[in-house]
């Protein structure tokens, strides 16, 4: 059998002996994956959905746009082809005087049963404006309120500009935590692996004695670090796949309509995506660097 | 086989020397003794002969090859030649004697069919074939150090250096191991054995570097340790 097949073989029965062997460390070592891993993806989690609830909501933001009574039918037209041809809106609707009294007898039914309808309509035409950046909500009705024709332009002013404050603090403050906790990640999980490598120092010296190159002794710490890692992250994962269909669930059976949550499926590959890698690299950067001082003798 | 010319070691900037200007050379095939008391270099010489350590001036030369200069990478291979045989055995002690021997083998990358044909026989050599599958914590001291002896050898290196060797023995296993290792030496091995055992020195009358204060201060062929002082 060639010379490097028998260091393969060895390599991996040594990494599954060396996970049997340190059993216990090995699985502290994992533990400490699981619980970093899923203290972030919990939050990730919870971010993740928050960021898709408030994109909802910032989708929802329209500007209506009342036309002036007065205006004649030339001007009516120019802000209808201005507002077609503008840049930044997604979706123009027009709604006139009638359909508005329409939709009103339709919301309030009894209330405005004795309203007559041979009298005049006070009630205005407008556009309804679905713009394709919600953030440029309060710039662009600012711009629509010059335009001739234009009598008044709501927004839900004051509302957006909290929203899109309270939104940014909360990406804000997600992103820093997530930061944190990744760094608390990786300070935990090197410790730990330096611990498990610490406690064989004696066994790491030996085979620098007997010649082994620094290569042949990490192989096997490092596929230990990656298997510890890639299960550290895969475990947190079935728990977070879980915990979310049942948090879905309680969502639905509650009838929170407005918290529109991201499908299962989506959210936990996307977390998969991260955590995955995260866990492995972990395992992996965590051995090498814990191995440092003892493969210099 | 090992040369050194103007040899100083110093673990400290500024510090005592561990060992000053030391100048021997040992040919291929010999067996040489190291003593003198605790702290005279006896060890310091052993350790820069595997660089462990580096030499602060000097130069030391195994296989004709300045180890001080020997770029880390190498060390492995110069190591792979050195057979190395510690006062506290240095085994992995949850592991058995055929293990703890086929170990360095497989680190030199050795073929399995090598490492099975040739492990039970430097076990039997050092007469622990029946030991093999035995785990080395349970097994006596002298019998431990005989799984060193039998680890040292397995490569055939060209050298064998042993630490007190018998320095956590009885003296029945004492010479049980010295005998071990003086017929090492019969089968061509040149063989290194730093001690401060007298008994062990003046039984085998080798050739005696007598070391004080880190100072070479005798040379002798069939010396003896009385020597020293």
């Amino acid at each position: 059998m060639p010379m490097f097949i028998s260091g393969f073989f060895y390599i991996i029965a040594e990494t599954f002996k060396g996970l049997y062997r340190n059993r216990w460390m090995c699985i502290t070592s994992t533990g400490v994956v699981m619980v970093t891993l899923l203290m972030l993806g919990l939050f990730m989690l919870v971010n993740l959905n928050i960021s898709h609830i408030t994109e909802t909501v910032k989708e929802q933001v329209e500007i209506v746009l009342y036309i002036d009574d007065n205006a004649d039918q030339e001007t009516l037209d120019e802000l209808g082809q201005k507002l077609s041809m503008h840049s930044g809106i997604a979706e123009v609707r027009y709604f006139s005087s009638d359909e508005h009294m329409g939709r009103l007898h339709r919301q309030l039914g009894e209330i405005l049963e004795g309203y007559d309808s041979g009298l005049d309509n006070p009630l205005l035409a407008s556009y309804e404006i679905r713009t394709n950046r919600p953030e440029a909500v309060v710039a662009m009705a600012e711009e629509f309120e010059s335009y001739p024709g234009v009598s008044n332009v709501f927004y839900g002013q004051g509302y957006v500009e909290n929203l899109f404050a309270v939104t940014g603090v909360i990406q804000m403050v997600g992103l820093a935590l997530m930061a944190g906790l990744s760094v608390t990640a990786v300070f935990l999980i090197s410790h730990t692996i330096k611990l498990t490598v610490m406690m064989r120092k004696r066994e790491i010296s030996i085979m620098k004695y007997v010649g082994a190159t620094n290569w042949f002794i990490r192989w096997p710490y490092v596929l230990e670090g990656l298997l510890m890692g890639f299960v550290g992250a895969v475990l947190p994962l079935v728990g977070l796949y879980y915990i979310y269909e049942f948090s879905a669930e309680w969502v639905e059976v509650n009838n929170l309509v407005f918290l529109t949550l991201l499908p299962v499926q989506q959210i936990i590959s996307e977390l998969a995506k991260y955590l995955v890698p995260l866990g492995t690299g972990l395992g992996i950067l965590g051995s090498i660097f814990s191995m440092g001082r003892f493969l210099r003798v | 086989m090992v040369e050194a010319k103007n040899l100083c070691m110093r673990y400290e900037k500024g510090g005592r020397y561990a060992l000053e200007d030391l100048n021997f050379y040992i040919d291929r095939g010999e067996f040489v003794f190291f003593v003198g008391s605790s702290g005279a270099g006896k060890s310091t010489i052993l350790k820069l002969i595997i660089r462990e350590i580096k030499p602060t001036n000097g130069i030391l030369k195994i296989f004709g090859r300045d180890v001080g200069r020997l770029p880390r990478h190498r060390l492995p291979y110069l190591r792979r030649n050195i057979g190395m045989v510690f006062q506290d055995f240095r085994l992995m002690e949850e592991r058995t004697a055929f293990d703890n021997v086929a170990f360095a083998m497989v680190v030199t990358g050795s073929s399995r069919r090598d490492i099975r044909k040739r492990v039970p026989h430097v076990l039997g050599l050092v007469g622990l074939h029946d030991k093999a599958r035995t785990r080395v914590c349970d097994l006596s001291g002298g019998e431990q150090q005989r799984v060193g002896l039998a680890r040292a050898i397995a490569n055939r290196p060209a050298m064998i250096i042993a630490d007190e060797p018998t320095g956590n023995l009885d003296p029945g296993t004492t010479l049980d191991i010295m005998n071990l290792l003086r017929n090492i030496n019969l089968r061509g091995t040149t063989v290194l054995v730093a001690t401060h055992n007298r008994e062990v020195v003046d039984r085998f009358k080798k050739r005696v570097l007598y070391l004080e204060d880190g100072k070479l201060v005798g040379d002798e062929q069939k010396g003896i340790y009385a020597h020293v002082h």
